[in-house]
């Protein structure tokens, strides 16, 4: 169960630095976004069109999982910004919070307070996972909203599908989570809660440059899957873009290992304060 | 058969931090209704005893009870009758004390109000000032009232009086004896003696992880410990006189100073003949009668 006490103090502890964020992604989105229609203006696109044509911008294009096509189809261009801007920002939020939600007890001596009340140790980390959950999926819900939003303001005459559209955030949800998982057992090996923030923004741009160099050289393709990233498929414009269960089973399979760990490792864990 | 109900009870509590010494073998028996103060230096043990019976660390190996109920299982139970002061404040430096007092009393399921405000007068504490602005003094008088709102059979206060000025360790005594009136049991680590002689029936007395004595107060008295301090007129040499039952003797220039737990007969006629200018005979403190309890236990005389 879910301890109501703790779960509606921490929430109210970390609402200021969810709408900080939320607003940051929803200004990203939406300025982002706005770029659309400048794109396609008349001959804006011509002059695009050669610059694409090198090489060598083609090779960065692929590398950050884009192209022309993908460029000026409204759902592409949302889809590269999204995997550029958007996943990560998401996924810096949610290792960040899921990181300290816990190990910050200990970090400042609170777990003196909180684990000498009648609690075990089991509802901390249930009732500290509930405020994290409620949060990531707030801020997902706000990319969601925000993101549909700004398709449709600025699509003018492209289509996209909606479906796609879906199945895209939801990887990116999924993204984040593993992420989120991956922060809250860390934290949990580090003495005495020990901020790991940059240890965290360390797995994020690194895991992020794995998957960006797999795409770059072929001979590196395989390396790609060390990094969550690369199970983010974003190739919304495919006709057979779906959920692909072995994805899906990746992302919910780190999370689900991860967060039972840190269900048995904090029932054992010695508090030092 | 029925055994006897100890609100305290361990077996062999041991505790090892890898391989450094936390606690061994730690047997403590805390009757119902009594104070009981826990004494030993920084590092002896006593905060690993009380971070063990409270859940924060997990024992090595032996055993713990609580009002009969096991620590490591029942830990959640075992809190629910525990009001517990840390020797050192750490609270969420942006909540206002009444916010993190409200926080407290709700993990009691009580609603507590009425006793926030009667201890927060009593003590003189500002309930709507940020933790974080609080001095010392005042983030310890927060603490006072966060073992004590919820009305525990048993307090569980490590090293409470630590940044309390006199007159509020003399309000906080007070409240502690009341609440012992009323038939709450109090388990008080210090490590000065001094200070628990006012208020414990019993003391523990721990080193190195381990306990050394329990005692009634009373009887650390009645050992007949007497502190003797005899001047002759001559420079003393430390072996000046020979009787069984000295302790700890030492010398400053005349005067023979020593700690003396035999017969007092003996020791007198053994004084008979030598060229005295006085004796003075009298009641050791509490503090050196612990401090030759540790030096016995050392063998260091």
């Amino acid at each position: 169960m879910v301890n109501t006490n703790i779960y509606t103090k921490e929430l109210k502890r970390y609402r200021n630095s969810f709408i900080g964020w939320s607003i940051s992604i929803i200004v990203f989105i939406l300025l982002g976004m706005a770029f659309y229609p400048l794109l396609m203006q008349g001959d804006m696109l011509k002059q695009i069109t050669a610059f694409f044509e090198n090489p060598y911008m083609k090779n960065i294009m692929t590398a950050f999982g884009t192209s022309l096509d993908m460029m000026t189809n409204v759902l592409g261009f949302y889809s590269t910004r999204n995997a550029m801007f958007i996943m990560l920002l998401g996924s810096f939020y949610s290792i960040l919070l899921a990181g300290k939600i816990l190990a910050r007890e200990e970090r400042e001596k609170t777990a003196e307070f909180l684990l000498t009340k009648p609690v075990t140790r089991l509802e901390v980390v249930r009732s500290k996972l509930a405020v994290y959950l409620t949060y990531l999926l707030l801020l997902n819900i706000v990319m969601l909203i925000i993101g549909f939003i700004s398709l449709e303001i600025f699509k003018g005459d492209s289509q996209y599908s909606l479906e796609a559209f879906f199945i895209l955030w939801f990887y990116s949800f999924l993204l984040m989570l593993t992420f989120g998982a991956i922060g809250l057992f860390l934290s949990l090996l580090i003495k005495r809660g020990r901020p790991i923030t940059n240890l965290s923004i360390g797995i994020i741009v690194g895991g992020y440059f794995i998957d960006v160099l797999s795409r770059v050289t072929l001979s590196a393709d395989k390396i790609g899957y060390l990094s969550p990233f690369k199970f983010v498929d974003a190739r919304v414009l495919r006709s057979d873009y779906s959920l692909a269960d072995w994805r899906v089973i990746y992302f919910l399979g780190i999370s689900l290992v991860l967060i039972t760990l840190t269900f048995v490792l904090y029932k054992k864990k010695d508090i030092l304060v | 058969m029925m055994e006897k109900m100890y609100v305290i009870e361990t077996r062999s509590l041991t505790k090892y931090y890898g391989i450094s010494r936390g606690i061994i073998d730690l047997d403590l028996k805390i009757e119902p209704g009594e104070i009981f103060g826990f004494i030993g230096p920084n590092g002896a043990g006593k905060s690993t005893t009380i971070r063990t019976l409270l859940g924060l660390i997990l024992p090595s190996s032996g055993s713990g009870r609580i009002f009969g109920l096991d620590i490591v299982k029942d830990s959640k139970e075992i809190k629910k009758q525990i009001g517990f002061m840390p020797s050192e404040v750490n609270y969420y430096e942006k909540m206002d004390v009444l916010e993190l007092l409200k926080y407290s009393a709700n993990f009691y399921g009580t609603d507590c109000s009425f006793r926030i405000s009667e201890l927060a007068e009593t003590f003189d504490l500002d309930l709507e000032r940020k933790i974080i602005d609080l001095s010392r003094g005042n983030q310890k008088k927060v603490s006072i009232l966060q073992s004590l709102i919820h009305q525990p059979p048993l307090l569980i206060l490590d090293e409470p009086t630590s940044g309390l000025d006199p007159l509020m360790q003399a309000k906080f005594f007070d409240i502690l004896k009341e609440e012992n009136n009323k038939g709450t049991t109090i388990f008080f680590s210090s490590h000065t003696l001094s200070e628990v002689q006012k208020m414990c029936r019993r003391v523990g007395i721990i080193k190195e992880g381990k306990i050394i004595a329990v005692e009634d107060i009373e009887n650390l008295r009645k050992k007949q410990l007497r502190k003797i301090q005899i001047e002759f007129n001559h420079p003393v040499k430390i072996d000046e006189i020979y009787c069984p039952g000295i302790i700890d003797p030492q010398t400053d220039r005349n005067n023979l100073f020593f700690l003396f737990s035999g017969i007092m007969i003996d020791l007198l006629n053994v004084l008979t003949g030598k060229d005295i200018e006085d004796v003075i005979i009298e009641e050791p403190t509490l503090e050196e009668i612990f401090m030759h309890y540790y030096s016995e236990e050392n063998g260091q005389y």
